[in-house]
């Protein structure tokens, strides 16, 4: 094989990516232009109206938006707690030691749970447990399905934010202690302040990965399609709601489920954008 | 179906003036009669009544707690819990969904006007599932809830549902009787008719028919006579005693001899290049 | 001092406590389901919600698999890695070679964008490119709704395996008069080999538990199905069906327990590759 045909065979290959994705979003933009021509662009993504009484039928994403939001923020809200102290505790206490490696393997292996069986294990043992301790009635929810989507996230920040905790510079660290800083104002004022932005970057990330995350919260969200009014109520997120009803929707309403997939999908490039966008400048730091 | 890709299609809904209009000619033929049971989960409640406007409330979500005095008021003697009443429903569009708003429509002016009846409603509160099992799994594993399942999962699931006050001021019971009951009044011949809330003696008031539709020309895609032919007499065995005792035992009633009749008239109407297939 | 200790101790609970949910559903998952796993289980398919039903009232066990579930998954999977691997492979190799080219960068940002992608796109995706298209679901178009997950992971993976190459290998390989194409195909890939491969299986180990893209492509099927061109079934959509029909919900936790052991097994082979591959 010379150089140039070798040369021509990588460029093909590599030309797949940018074909597939700009089939995407040619797909999503053609198949949803049904819907927004109907109710109008800013219009559809402010109506809350979900209603399919044929004649009068009224399509609008706020619902989902709002139930997609919440969940995720939520998740993120929930997973603060264990995952800083795990990135903490591989990066930073038990750096390179065996209890590290043991850790970071139980999140590998959290975070290679698929989705479906979080939900099982949210419908069928988290939900009883909430329901008995009277934290939601009817056990789904928007509250439910973000504790669930916390668990699903901590290994992805974890390990990310672990990376960047060990980047911090040890001559930084050892001047801190050799001027009498205990671990804790180490910790505080060096780690968090050099690896801050790093950090802060995993959590885009992983909002980006809670807000497509579907199985999970069409299980345990309650498939309600109105706006949410507290955490404990049913919702739909943007991708339950397609989970739920694009097998069976067809005209009107399927242009709608797929308009509500272009906005998740602009909606998670976005944050993904972000995020990497931050990294990399993290890393250059 | 209405691409001409299968031979006939099963549905709890009869198609809509419109839906006929898009469509070559299709033929409604009644199989056998299911209903919507209103099933719930109750601690130490064996008994429940309920009326339509009550249920319509429920769901509508005005009324909101189980010891709401029009429960206690038609339940004397029952202890209703001091708990919120947790509506489950449908997460997918379905006839089951379509036969119970109906009912409500027609007992609730103010359902009728706010919700309307269809495939899928919008409910206001509660919690969704997907297909009839899943609703009735969900109301099995979520205490204090209410919702409605087709009879068919109710009776096998063995889910406590509620007794219904019908149109004539009887509560009754869904079982194979009570739902055959309610097709014993006047059934147009195309038999595209709603039966809830029926005006018949022991009738349970949200039953319905379960339809298969076929083409009246069986002559498309390239069917051959023969197939049109072995199609006709797989109905015709459906509508036959042999399986239309069978119903029960799969948890749906059988048609009442008057439907039945009426079914075999939609049958030779059946054509094959405009000829009755069944004469 | 003590504030410190206070930390640390703080620090390792919060730690050890995310073992929990793991330890949690591994635990549930293997205690309702180990009893399941027989002979039957993995060669015959799901039993239909009826003789489910019936078996139930007899207080029977289920009777059937997922042994469709399996073949499917298998199927779509395989023909998947296919066309995955060597697409995956080329692309990483050429944005390895041409780190510095503008149009590489641009793959590389695409192939972020397209692994960030929530998966019940690449389902509506598949469905507009391949379903509506084919006319129908298949197993075709569930595996293509895999393979396009699959590939931005591979990419991944292979480019940064070659990145982390010495050059010194290359470069040696050049003098001694290869062209880069031989290079790379004696030299580099090789030697990137255990890194490529562990990629893979990761990739593998993260869309065979996939359901939401399977649902709008497969769809599924209830018989063991060797063809491409027909609906198909997946052990994740089978688990999903379980969870929406309390007659088969016995199933649903040896079809998890199947899956579970089967991708925990593939991320700890892929795991202990790495390091060996490291050393």
């Amino acid at each position: 094989m010379n150089d140039k045909l070798y040369r021509i065979i990588l460029f093909v290959a590599a030309l797949i990516v940018p074909i597939v994705c700009g089939g995407v979003v040619y797909a999503l933009v053609t198949d949803a232009y049904d819907a927004f021509e109907h109710f109008g662009f800013l219009n559809f993504l402010t109506s809350s109206q979900w209603s399919y009484t044929a004649g009068n039928e009224q399509y609008g994403a706020l619902p989902f938006i709002t139930g997609t939001l919440m969940t995720a923020l939520l998740a993120l809200v929930f997973c603060i707690p264990f995952s800083l102290p795990v990135a903490l505790f591989v990066g930073e206490y038990f750096r390179g030691t065996k209890v590290a490696s043991v850790l970071s393997t139980v999140t590998d292996l959290l975070a290679g749970i698929p989705s479906i069986i979080y939900g099982l294990w949210g419908f069928f043992t988290l939900r009883p447990i909430l329901m008995a301790l009277d934290i939601s009635p009817q056990g789904s929810g928007v509250l439910t399905a973000s504790l669930v989507l916390a668990i699903m996230i901590i290994p992805y920040v974890a390990s990310l934010s672990a990376e960047f905790i060990k980047m911090v510079p040890n001559d930084l660290k050892e001047g801190a202690y050799s001027l009498g800083a205990t671990r804790a104002e180490v910790i505080r004022k060096i780690i968090f302040p050099v690896a801050g932005s790093g950090i802060f970057s995993s959590y885009v990330l992983a909002i980006g990965r809670a807000l497509g995350e579907t199985m999970t919260v069409t299980m345990l969200i309650g498939n309600t399609n109105n706006i949410p009014d507290s955490i404990q109520s049913t919702g739909n997120s943007m991708a339950s709601i397609i989970a739920n009803q694009f097998g069976e929707a067809d005209d009107l309403r399927l242009s709608s489920l797929i308009a509500i997939g272009l906005v998740l999908f602009l909606i998670t490039a976005l944050i993904n954008m972000i995020g990497k966008m931050m990294i990399k400048r993290a890393r250059i730091v | 179906m209405r691409d001409k890709v299968v031979d006939f299609a099963g549905s709890d809904a009869f198609l809509t003036d419109k839906e006929m209009a898009e469509m070559e000619p299709v033929v409604h033929v009644p199989t056998c009669m299911g209903a919507v049971v209103v099933a719930y989960n109750l601690d130490g409640v064996k008994e429940l009544k309920l009326t339509g406007e009550v249920v319509a409330d429920i769901f509508a979500g005005k009324i909101r707690m189980w010891n709401d005095e029009r429960l206690t008021a038609l339940n004397p003697g029952v202890a209703l819990p001091a708990e919120a009443i947790i509506p489950v429903f449908r997460s997918d569009g379905s006839g089951t969904t379509f036969i119970f708003t109906d009912y409500l429509a027609k007992v609730s002016p103010m359902w009728k006007e706010k919700f309307g009846a269809g495939k899928s409603v919008n409910f206001p509160s509660g919690q969704a599932a997907k297909g009839n099992p899943g609703v009735a799994g969900v109301i099995s594993q979520t205490k204090n809830s209410i919702g409605y399942v087709g009879s068919e999962y109710a009776f096998a699931q063995k889910i406590p549902y509620a007794i219904i006050q019908n149109a004539r001021g009887e509560f009754v019971l869904p079982t194979a009787e009570s739902i055959s009951a309610a097709a014993a009044g006047t059934i147009p011949a195309d038999t595209r008719t709603s039966i809830t809330n029926a005006d018949a003696a022991g009738a349970y008031p949200i039953s319905a028919f379960t339809w298969i539709i076929i083409y009246k020309e069986q002559n498309y895609s390239g069917r051959s006579k023969e197939q049109a032919e072995a199609t006709l007499d797989l109905l015709q065995y459906i509508l036959s005693d042999e399986v239309q005792n069978i119903t029960s035992e799969v948890h749906y009633a059988p048609l009442p001899a008057k439907a039945k009749e009426l079914s075999m008239e939609n049958l030779k109407a059946v054509t094959y290049d405009g000829v009755a297939i069944l004469q | 001092m003590a504030k410190d200790k206070l930390m640390l101790w703080g620090i390792c609970l919060l730690a050890a406590l995310t073992a929990v949910p793991l330890l949690a559903i591994l635990g549930e998952v293997l205690l309702r389901g180990y009893h399941q796993l027989s002979w039957a289980f993995f060669t015959e398919p799901t039993p239909t919600a009826y003789k489910a039903m019936k078996a139930i009232e007899a207080g029977e066990p289920i009777p059937g698999g997922i042994a469709n579930g399996i073949v499917g998954t298998m199927i779509m999977l395989g023909m998947a890695v296919i066309v995955a691997v060597p697409l995956g492979i080329l692309c990483g190799a050429f944005l390895a070679e041409n780190s510095k080219n503008r149009f590489a960068q641009f793959v590389s940002y695409l192939t972020d964008l397209l692994q960030g992608t929530p998966s019940v796109i690449i389902g509506i995706i598949t469905y507009i490119w391949v379903v509506v298209p084919m006319k129908g679901y298949s197993a075709i178009a569930g595996s293509v709704a895999l393979c396009i997950m699959m590939v931005p992971l591979i990419v991944r993976s292979t480019e940064e395996t070659l990145k982390i190459l010495p050059a010194s290998l290359k470069e040696a390989g050049l003098a001694l008069g290869g062209n880069k194409a031989r290079v790379m195909m004696r030299v580099q890939l090789p030697a990137a080999f255990g890194g490529i491969f562990t990629g893979i299986l990761l990739a593998v180990s993260r869309v065979i538990g996939e359901t939401a893209p399977l649902m709008f492509t497969a769809l599924g099927c209830s018989l063991i199905r060797f063809s491409v061109d027909k609906p198909i079934s997946a052990v994740p959509l089978l688990i999903w069906e379980f969870f929406n029909d309390p007659n088969l919900q016995e199933l649903i936790w040896g079809a998890s327990l199947f899956l579970l052991l089967f991708v925990l097994a593939l991320n700890l082979t892929a795991k202990y590759l790495a390091k060996r591959w490291n050393q």
